[in-house]
């Protein structure tokens, strides 16, 4: 039975709820990197670390904490989880050398393998960045973002066009971004292959 | 010189006072060998004892009149241990002084330092001030000799300060000397060096001039420090109104030193007190992961944390900035306790940094055996060679006294057991 339930806290005149590991165990058992969490010490440094910190419903610390106190809802429809931008400042930090980053992406996996979309937007960027690195071995920057804007929608996808069209011809003007399509790496099969193998291991695909 | 019945003490702070103290006292002979041109170790830089908040000066001064009232206790300064030879019982040791370029004659007048020309950053202080080439270690230094700085005196060249010394105690030409001891045991109280803050880089310490060390923050409230006991900061001198100390600056950090110093939390505690005598104004916050205040000093956290001006904040700071125009410093932070976020301002940042055994750098010239953090272990298979206070563990003052006891305790064993 994985039902473990711990002492009661606040059991004089508190709300008296059980501590539930459950979610605890699935998450080190099935979550890639899952099982670092049992490193953290709760210090805070990943929350005031990550640039997204204004944005993020809850802190890595917090997600941590929910996950121990078994706050599965909580844990798998959160922001956070899809915020995370790999800057790798959290984990670099870390006293405990807990891979923020990976534990993170890690959740947000499991989150969607789950059927939850915490982030619908994030979700769409993410497999259309994944489809190019997979049809290319690299990204088209025009072709992710034309993607990505009429995943939307053709109403929307051009609303959204025009509003981004000063970024595109910045990124033009700075040779940021070609104007011809960009071409497949070499032996883009191979890279398929292995990534195919990652996805079939459960490591990879489009968060 | 020495005996298979002496005992060499390396090391002359309190560990090694100490040890030498209770051995030569019981009828032993020993040697101590200090680095520092003085005696006295790091808690001469202290200003105050934790739980007590007594100066350290009285029971430093008890030492050095028991030191010197021994004829059992001999001592080399600026000397270290360069080679051991031998096994328990007789052992050769090779000791290399540097020059003091002073001799005993030195009555402590300062004539010498007045007209030295030369400036130099003053260790005894963490760099906060500087003295000249020519100087004394510090008011109340035992021996009470001036000593000149080889590496900054201008030498012959100048020797201004030979013209001025009415009793011939300079001597610009004096050698490095090798001695050859023989002695029957060793005990190591080399001590510890304070973690090397500029590694942490999110804190700015070396590049914000007022993010500064606890044991600086020592120095900055002694009455005989470089502000004459004012807390002024660093940059442009103002009374400090707003002082912020971050815990576990490099402890318990697998990136850094991965154990707990043990002392920090009450070091902090207690400079924290310095804050609120000294300006009664101030405010102070203490950022901390967990407050490690153990055994009978709990009462000390807790007579301590009554104090309203000061905040404990369960936060473990990430990133401190400088406002370039003010040279005040923001803190972020996240509050574990209410989970909001921190920005907070402050005048100064002290970090309570760890302690790192002097061994973690330098090793025992011998087959010694020393933990992964470069502490040495207390082996009872290895006899001969002792270690004693913070180079076997972080400890306070309080429990480096009975470590060194203990360890004359062993030395001496040796030494009779042959």
């Amino acid at each position: 039975m994985d039902q473990v339930v711990g002492p009661k806290y606040g059991s004089r005149g508190g709300a008296g709820k059980a501590y539930n590991q459950s979610f605890a165990r699935e998450v080190y058992r099935n979550v890639d990197s899952g099982e670092e969490i049992k490193m953290c010490m709760q210090c805070g440094v990943c929350a005031a670390s990550c640039p997204l910190k204004e944005k993020m419903d809850f802190s890595p610390r917090k997600i941590f904490t929910l996950i121990r106190a078994g706050q599965r809802e909580k844990v798998l429809s959160s922001q956070a989880i899809m915020l995370c931008t790999s800057c790798y400042s959290c984990k670099v930090r870390c006293p405990r050398k807990v891979p923020v980053v990976d534990v993170m992406h890690g959740l947000a996996h499991y989150a969607l393998r789950q059927g939850y979309k915490p982030r619908a937007e994030t979700a769409l960027f993410g497999q259309k960045f994944w489809g190019n690195i997979y049809r290319l071995g690299r990204i088209d920057e025009k072709d992710v973002a034309l993607r990505y804007f009429l995943g939307h929608g053709l109403g929307q996808g051009i609303k959204l066009m025009m509003e981004n069209k000063n970024m595109g011809i910045g990124m033009l003007w700075y040779k940021r971004m070609k104007i011809l399509p960009e071409r497949p790496i070499k032996n883009v099969k191979s890279l398929r292959k292995m990534l195919d193998k990652a996805k079939a291991m459960g490591k990879g695909g489009a968060v | 010189m020495g005996d298979k019945k002496s005992i060499l003490i390396v090391g002359g702070g309190m560990s090694g006072l100490t040890s030498a103290i209770e051995a030569a006292e019981v009828g032993f002979d020993v040697v101590i060998v200090e680095k520092n041109p003085y005696l006295g170790g790091r808690v001469a830089q202290l200003y105050q004892y934790f739980p007590k908040l007594c100066p350290p000066n009285c029971g430093l001064e008890i030492n050095f009149k028991r030191t010197k009232s021994s004829p059992r206790i001999s001592f080399y300064t600026l000397a270290e241990v360069e080679q051991i030879s031998g096994e328990e019982g007789n052992y050769q040791v090779t000791i290399k002084t540097k020059p003091r370029f002073i001799n005993d004659q030195c009555t402590g007048c300062n004539k010498c330092a007045e007209v030295c020309p030369v400036e130099r950053s003053n260790d005894f202080n963490y760099g906060l001030d500087k003295t000249k080439a020519a100087y004394l270690p510090y008011a109340m230094a035992f021996p009470m000799q001036y000593v000149i700085d080889g590496s900054v005196c201008h030498g012959k060249a100048c020797a201004k300060c030979v013209e001025v010394c009415n009793y011939q105690a300079i001597d610009l030409e004096m050698q490095p000397e090798t001695i050859t001891l023989n002695v029957g045991a060793i005990v190591w109280a080399a001590g510890w060096n304070p973690y090397d803050a500029v590694k942490l880089e999110n804190y700015g310490f070396g590049q914000y001039a007022n993010v500064i060390t606890n044991v600086m923050m020592e120095r900055l409230c002694a009455d005989n420090g470089p502000t004459q006991g004012k807390i002024l900061r660093p940059s442009d001198q103002k009374e400090v109104e707003k002082v912020a100390f971050i815990q576990c600056a490099g402890s318990r950090d697998e990136n850094h030193l991965a154990y707990c110093s043990g002392i920090c939390c009450l070091a902090s505690l207690k400079q924290s007190t310095y804050v609120r005598e000294k300006n009664p104004n101030a405010q102070a916050f203490i950022y901390f992961i967990d407050i490690r205040a153990q055994g009978k000093l709990e009462d000390f956290f807790v007579k301590v944390k009554q104090d309203e001006k000061l905040s404990l904040v369960k936060s473990k700071i990430a990133l401190i900035t400088e406002d370039p125009a003010t040279k005040n410093l923001i803190l972020e932070g996240e509050d574990t306790q209410s989970g909001e976020r921190i920005r907070e301002t402050v005048d100064m940042v002290v970090l309570a940094t760890g302690m790192e055994p002097a061994t973690a750098t330098v090793k025992v010239p011998a087959e010694v055996a020393y933990d992964d953090y470069g502490f040495i272990v207390s082996d009872q298979d290895q006899k001969g060679i002792y270690g004693a206070g913070c180079i076997k563990r972080p400890a306070d003052v309080a429990g480096v006294v009975q470590d060194a006891t203990g360890a004359a305790l062993r030395a001496i064993q040796s030494v009779v057991r042959r």
